[in-house]
């Protein structure tokens, strides 16, 4: 049997074509910030995966938006090429299995693939009480946490509130909660955002399975690919910030000019990310584009520092 | 009486328990409970109005 034209026959049973899943392939690539020539490379790690590294996903405090994002809004069918160059173990959302039945397959995959798995975090970790303020079969997100993560490959920190505690974290922080590597002490991989961009997630595990290590980092932890430049800087408006050209009211004749946003609060200027880049949707739009603001969601304590996130600036 | 306790509930957002009490191959009592308490509530006491939506969508 031959895994690769195996694969491309069962995309073509979904309606997609090759030159689709190339598309996708050179976004990807470009994403990840590697030259075209790598492109075939990583549509092998699809095709014909080498291996499938076994995934536990964690739920802790959050809203599961981020799986949402990885699971509905991109292009259809990623969900399934994630799928298959995965073995999720452990995904309380999407998983069939339920209460001590679901227990039983993380405590087993933790022991069988002690110090191989990749641990996938999404949302925060509640310190307050000894982490009373959120459990799951019993055990508090901490004890989960403080079981499951050190025993990982990698730990993959994604959306705001794995990264950096997120909006169950702005002030007062009544569960005193915080981000993975904060509650922990250790250094995961933060793909932050509200929610993240799924892209930035399978760029940063394709590089892990094409290179056979995690991408370079900035200083919190965020992969350079992605998080190397502001919001501001690779922004189609910018053009208008420099011609001094601003919208100072939503539903204004600016605003239908697609004029800069800064006075309305845009926080582009202090925000890392790729989302002028990357886009949502399957490269449909982003936020500006669509005419609101940047509320800096990348950014660490965005809840309180970027807040209030709508307002004039002079 | 026999008491079954499903924790946690999947295919669903949040961290769902129920707890089922069995008497004679019928439900007799049942509870469920949120596992998690985030309080977005007390965290939107005192911000600006316009902020409030973004805040609540993320619940």
């Amino acid at each position: 049997m031959n895994q690769e034209s195996d694969f491309y026959q069962r995309l073509s049973e979904k309606g997609i074509s090759r030159r689709d899943f190339m598309k996708y392939c050179g976004f990807l690539t470009a994403t990840m910030g590697l030259s075209s020539s790598f492109v075939p490379r990583v549509a092998e790690v699809f095709a014909a995966p080498k291996q499938r590294p076994p995934v536990i996903w964690l739920h802790f405090g959050e809203c599961t938006g981020c799986s949402e994002a990885i699971l509905r809004t991109m292009y259809p069918w990623i969900d399934e090429l994630v799928l298959e160059i995965l073995s999720i173990e452990y995904h309380e959302t999407i998983f069939a299995a339920a209460g001590r039945q679901m227990e039983d397959n993380l405590h087993a995959a933790v022991k069988k693939y002690a110090g191989k798995y990749i641990c996938i975090v999404e949302g925060a970790i509640a310190t307050k009480y000894d982490g009373a303020y959120g459990k799951v079969a019993g055990r508090t997100f901490l004890e989960i946490a403080q079981d499951v993560c050190p025993k990982a490959a990698a730990v993959i920190a994604i959306g705001a509130c794995a990264a950096y505690g997120g909006i169950q974290a702005a002030a007062p922080n009544p569960g005193g909660y915080k981000g993975v590597g904060d509650a922990l002490g250790i250094k995961p991989v933060n793909i932050p955002g509200c929610p993240y961009n799924p892209v930035n997630l399978v760029g940063t595990i394709v590089n892990y399975l094409l290179l056979g290590k995690l991408p370079e980092l900035d200083d919190i932890g965020r992969p350079l690919f992605a998080y190397g430049q502001t919001i501001h800087d690779q922004c189609p408006r910018r053009g208008h910030y420099e011609n001094d050209e601003f919208v100072e009211e939503f539903g204004s004749k600016e605003a239908k000019l697609g004029y800069c946003l800064y006075k309305l609060g845009c926080k582009g200027p202090d925000t890392y990310n790729n989302c002028p880049i990357a886009k949502f949707n399957d490269g449909t739009s982003w936020p500006i584009e669509a005419g609101h603001p940047c509320i800096g969601c990348s950014e660490p304590g965005f809840w309180d520092k970027m807040t209030p996130f709508f307002g004039q600036k002079s | 009486m026999a008491k079954i306790m499903i924790d946690p509930i999947t295919r669903i957002e949040g961290h769902l328990r129920v707890e089922v009490e069995v008497a004679g191959g019928k439900v007799v009592n049942a509870w469920t409970s949120g596992q998690m308490f985030r309080g977005i509530e007390l965290i939107l006491q005192g911000r600006d109005p316009r902020d409030a939506p973004l805040f609540c969508q993320r619940t």
